[in-house]
């Protein structure tokens, strides 16, 4: 694969690094599929994988690019739907949703990456149609040409609040959008003047939303119409002229192309001369994002260890990818909003102008507990049923153990999960026939290559080892003894009843268990499934999970 | 009261404790411990302590000296024997004998007449305009979650800590992934149903297979990993220290620490504060650590209730800084606030009502004691309050830039001139901290702190 790539990205030929890769019989496997769909989308489900893996890469990016076929009726019951809501949180959904089910996940990556870049935060907007409408309207230009993008963002009404648009009149500019729109939106420090930003202030005076708050508004009387000098050019600019002024800048396409490397191929700062092809052909393409997309998801560096999990997941790729790639069904997307704000990413809220701190400021001690945390979620299967909370206790924890030894139970993994959602369904649709299969399974499903050798015989030793499972040990103290809240749910007919004391016990205590012949052990008993789901959780605490 | 009682319930009661104790595989703890034995905790720490329902400032620093005091307090104001003296003119609460200490050792700023313009007297509105920061409370995140993501915190801990029972404080409120909440003990709990051993122990192993001296990002992320792993277990052995669970008996002295064993202390200001005193000495990175004393709203009967609060909150800080060591107290600073003053006249019950302007305190080794700003006139007022002349947002600047080192115009959204409260060269005054082999400090209430006697002069210490 990608032979003609050097390990050492500094050798690395630019020109030949953005060729479209080739890949010869059997290079283009589960590994690169995985790769791809991390990267351009929200991870893969299984049958997305075969399927990709059946057409090959060229039809697969195709297919990438232009979503599925009824995705513009899709788009348009979405954008329907998303105008009603008046709270954040139904937003966020509303957003995951089109995420996951939008039939086109290229172009809702690009707008996570697009809604980074003009990061606008509820928290001032206060307003969640204006959020939704800038969503809009960010969905729209995400595959499209970067000059209109950034002339309707400069007019969007969140914008113009966020940015304190309606403070900047005549005679008293205020250069908050001016500095923001060349800083961050379109040049990046340092390819700018300060007598830039003052001049570019006085051309946006009198663009302002409505008193109303719910649209752009030109402020004749407020606009400054003298003559500015920006980036050495004179005329008597208007806004308009400074979004043109700065696209115009050769910074432009170089600034806008480094970011697109670092949010699809990689967060290793590349050699300068890398980027220079993709910001040359996305000046020559005026801007054409899903162009320069294409071309960088299509390449060579991308399908080479230079990519491979050279990124931080973020927040939003960590919890969907784990959704995708094991549950069969939708799981209640609400569920997924608190997780993502304990991750570190509210959608419609990053923290400041500059958006989220990415790479490895994603990951502190709360963010990285949230996705252990979250990862736990989806291996057992703790999802609200019926708008009902998930039914395992958040106290379910018995008393204090006498001594450190004594191994700490709880009964929470007695329960399997609904079908629709157990990630077995995923593991066991390939029918494993023995516990190396399954292991074989569980390490595709999640990063669609097996893992080390030592690895997986620490994890069939696991699955093969009984251990004092739910209610082997009584409870002691206050735990109540009748059992914890989640038996008193109803339990779904079509689902097993929760499985009797497991037959295997400790024998002593002292002694902790030997792991089972894999011939004695029942794949499709309860038992068994609960340490796949604990298996499998243990793999999503690998450092290697966080990595896309 | 009840609220203060499920705290511990719910949230650092038996089971949680024992929940994530033990969880840090064994390797990873030392492994980690070990990375961090050598290195000097560097990083300043802000604590600061919110005073719910509007503190009387005029009875937390008296103008004692002032004869129109005394005469709008006629029952509540403090004669000149009562005060703890700081000059012929201001006087602290009689029951604040720590602070005064504090004063004299020069490690306490006394902010008089903080405010903000067009003072509004609801406790929610007045509230906000403090925890956001922002008198038009255009935004909703809180001015301490906004100076999160521009610190830069140890070892990838949490920069900010909330430690209480109620939600969290606006003030904390919009940093995502950046604070913890003490009360929401998932998000600083490892979460594994079933057998926890045997499952902690696989993601030892998984985690164990590698190198761990290769620089690559996935290196990283396993560091981060333990790091992570490592705090969960600073901030469960401070909770099992501070709670039921911990060495010795109440009363007992371990290590020169006093020992309490009711779970219930952690619902005190000073089983908080000392509680964050443990976090502080276990390294945990936490820059911004936040706690609350409620109960100031005093519209009647105020004597006996706000006595009770000054005592409570002077002994608990006493207490706090007198309980680190050397090295951690000089890198701490703490701060109180309240959302409002009450009015210069007391009212027919024998309290005061809302009011406006009002004392902040600022105490640390590196904090320039003394008064600053003058008390404000009493003849002087604005609908029977008094006027201030300090924005509250000078002290925050101050704190920003000269404290946490955090830009104070991209939190606060404006310039706001800064106070002489900090100086990081000050050298901590001989007397201040115990040294090792001290007698041991005992927390509020255990031992009556002595009153100091009129007319002998406040006692000598140790002056730089």
């Amino acid at each position: 694969m990608a032979d003609a790539i050097s390990p050492d990205l500094s050798k690395v030929d630019p020109v030949e690094a953005w060729k479209p890769w080739q890949p010869a019989a059997g290079e283009w496997n589960r590994k690169w599929i995985a790769h791809l769909f991390r990267r351009a989308g929200f991870g893969a489900t299984p049958a997305e994988v075969d399927k990709a893996l059946a057409q090959g890469l060229s039809k697969t990016l195709t297919h990438f690019m232009t979503g599925e076929a009824d995705a513009a009726e899709r788009l348009e019951l979405l954008t329907e739907t998303g105008q009603y809501y008046t709270e954040p949180v139904n937003l966020r959904v509303w957003w995951l949703y089109a995420m996951t089910e939008g039939g086109h996940p290229l172009r809702e990556k690009l707008s996570l990456f697009w809604h980074n870049h003009f990061a606008t935060s509820y928290a001032k907007v206060r307003n969640t149609k204006l959020m939704y409408e800038q969503n809009v309207t960010i969905r729209k230009h995400a595959l499209g040409k970067f000059r209109p993008f950034l002339l309707d963002m400069s007019r969007d009404t969140a914008m113009l609040v966020w940015l304190d648009s309606n403070r900047n009149v005549k005679g008293a500019p205020n250069e908050n959008y001016a500095r923001e729109v060349m800083e961050l939106f379109s040049l990046g420090v340092g390819n700018y003047t300060e007598k830039d930003i003052q001049e570019a202030a006085r051309a946006l005076t009198g663009w302002h939303h409505d008193a109303e708050v719910k649209t752009f508004e030109f402020n004749r009387e407020l606009h400054d119409t003298g003559e500015k000098t920006v980036f050495g050019k004179t005329g008597k600019w208007t806004g308009t002229d400074v979004v043109k002024l700065c696209c115009d800048q050769d910074a432009c396409a170089k600034f806008l192309v480094s970011k697109l490397y670092a949010f699809l191929v990689s967060e290793t700062p590349p050699p300068k001369a890398l980027l220079a092809p993709l910001a040359d052909q996305f000046r020559k393409s005026d801007y054409d994002i899903a162009a320069i997309a294409k071309t960088m998801l299509g390449s060579k560096l991308f399908f080479s260890e230079h990519a491979y999990r050279n990124r931080v997941k973020w927040p939003v790729e960590c919890a969907l990818g784990a959704v995708r790639s094991a549950i069969a069904e939708r799981i209640p997307l609400a569920d997924v909003v608190d997780p993502l704000a304990k991750m570190g990413q509210a959608l419609f809220s990053p923290p400041n102008v500059k958006g989220w701190r990415t790479g490895t400021d994603w990951l502190n001690s709360a963010t990285l507990l949230a996705r252990n945390n979250f990862a736990e979620k989806v291996a057992v299967g703790d999802w609200s049923r019926n708008g009902r909370p998930p039914r395992r206790p958040q106290f379910g924890f018995p008393a204090e153990p006498t001594s450190a030894e004594e191994p700490i139970v709880n009964t929470g993994s007695a329960a399997p999960p609904e079908a629709k959602h157990d990630i077995c369904t995923a593991i066991y649709a390939a029918k494993p026939k023995d516990v190396a299969a399954v292991v074989k399974q569980m390490s595709t499903l999640l990063y669609g290559e097996v893992v080390t050798p030592a690895q997986v015989k620490k994890i069939e030793t696991f699955l093969l080892t009984p251990g004092p499972a739910a209610n082997a040990t009584p409870p002691k103290g206050p735990f109540p003894k009748g059992g914890i809240k989640r038996f008193d749910l109803p339990v779904p007919p079509d689902e097993p009843p929760p499985p009797p004391k497991p037959v295997e016990k400790p024998k002593e205590k002292s002694e902790p268990p030997k792991p089972l012949d894999p011939k004695d052990v029942k794949l499709d008993s309860a038992e068994f499934k609960a340490r796949v789901r604990e298996a499998y959780h243990a793999m999503m605490c690998l450092p290697e999970y966080q990595l896309n | 009261m009840s609220t203060r009682r499920d705290f511990l319930k719910t949230t650092l009661g038996t089971s949680s404790l024992l929940a994530v104790g033990g969880v840090v595989p064994e390797f990873l703890a030392s492994t980690a411990c070990a990375a961090e034995k050598d290195e000097k905790p560097k990083d300043t720490v802000l604590v600061v302590v919110e005073l719910t329902g509007g503190n009387d400032g005029l009875n937390t620093v008296a103008p004692y000296g002032d004869d129109l005091y005394q005469k709008a307090r006629p029952t509540l104001g403090f004669a000149k024997k009562e005060v703890q003296k700081l000059d012929d003119y201001h006087g602290l609460h009689p029951r604040m004998t720590d602070f005064k200490r504090l004063y004299d050792e020069k490690r306490l700023a006394v902010i008089q007449g903080v405010g903000y313009p067009n003072p509004d007297r609801s406790h929610f509105e007045s509230m906000d305009i403090w925890q956001l920061a922002d008198p038009k409370r255009a935004g909703s995140s809180g001015w301490l979650a906004r100076s999160i993501p521009a610190m830069s915190a140890k070892d990838a801990s949490v920069p900010g800590m909330y430690l209480g029972n109620e939600r969290l404080p606006v003030a904390m409120q919009g940093a995502d992934g950046g604070v913890i909440s003490l009360a929401d003990r998932a998000s600083f709990k490892l979460q594994l149903t079933g057998n926890q051993a045997s499952r902690k122990k696989l993601i030892e192993d998984l985690n164990g297979d590698k190198d761990a001296g290769k620089a690559d990002l996935a290196s990283f992320v396993r560091k981060r990993q333990i790091q992570t792993y490592t705090s969960l277990q600073k901030i469960e052995d401070a909770l099992r220290e501070a709670g039921s669970s911990g060495r010795g008996a109440t009363g007992e002295v371990i290590n020169g620490r006093f020992v309490q064993r009711d779970p219930d202390d952690l619902n005190t200001l000073s089983g908080k504060l000392g509680l964050v005193g443990r976090l502080i000495q276990k390294g945990l990175g936490t820059r911004i650590y936040y706690v609350q004393l409620g109960g100031f709203d005093t519209h009647s009967g105020q004597a006996e209730a706000h006595a009770n609060l000054m005592g409570d909150l002077s002994a608990a800080v006493g207490y706090f800084f007198n309980s680190l060591q050397p090295e951690h107290s000089e890198r701490v600073a703490l701060m109180t606030y309240s959302e409002f003053g009450r009015r210069v006249k007391e009212n027919g019950s024998r309290g005061t009502d809302h009011g406006s302007g009002s004392c902040m305190f600022v105490a640390g080794s590196q904090v320039v004691g003394g008064l600053v700003g003058k008390h404000p006139s009493l003849s002087d007022l604005t609908d029977g309050d008094i006027k201030y002349h300090t924005d509250f947002r000078r002290v925050y600047a101050t704190l920003l830039n000269d404290w946490l080192e955090v830009d104070s115009k991209g939190v606060l959204d404006d310039e706001f001139e800064k106070l002489p409260l900090i100086d990081r060269k000050k050298k901590a005054p001989a007397g201040g901290q115990p040294k090792p082999g001290n007698p041991p400090v005992f927390p509020p209430g255990v031992v009556p702190p002595p009153a100091v006697p009129e007319p002998v002069p406040p006692p000598p210490v140790a002056k730089d």
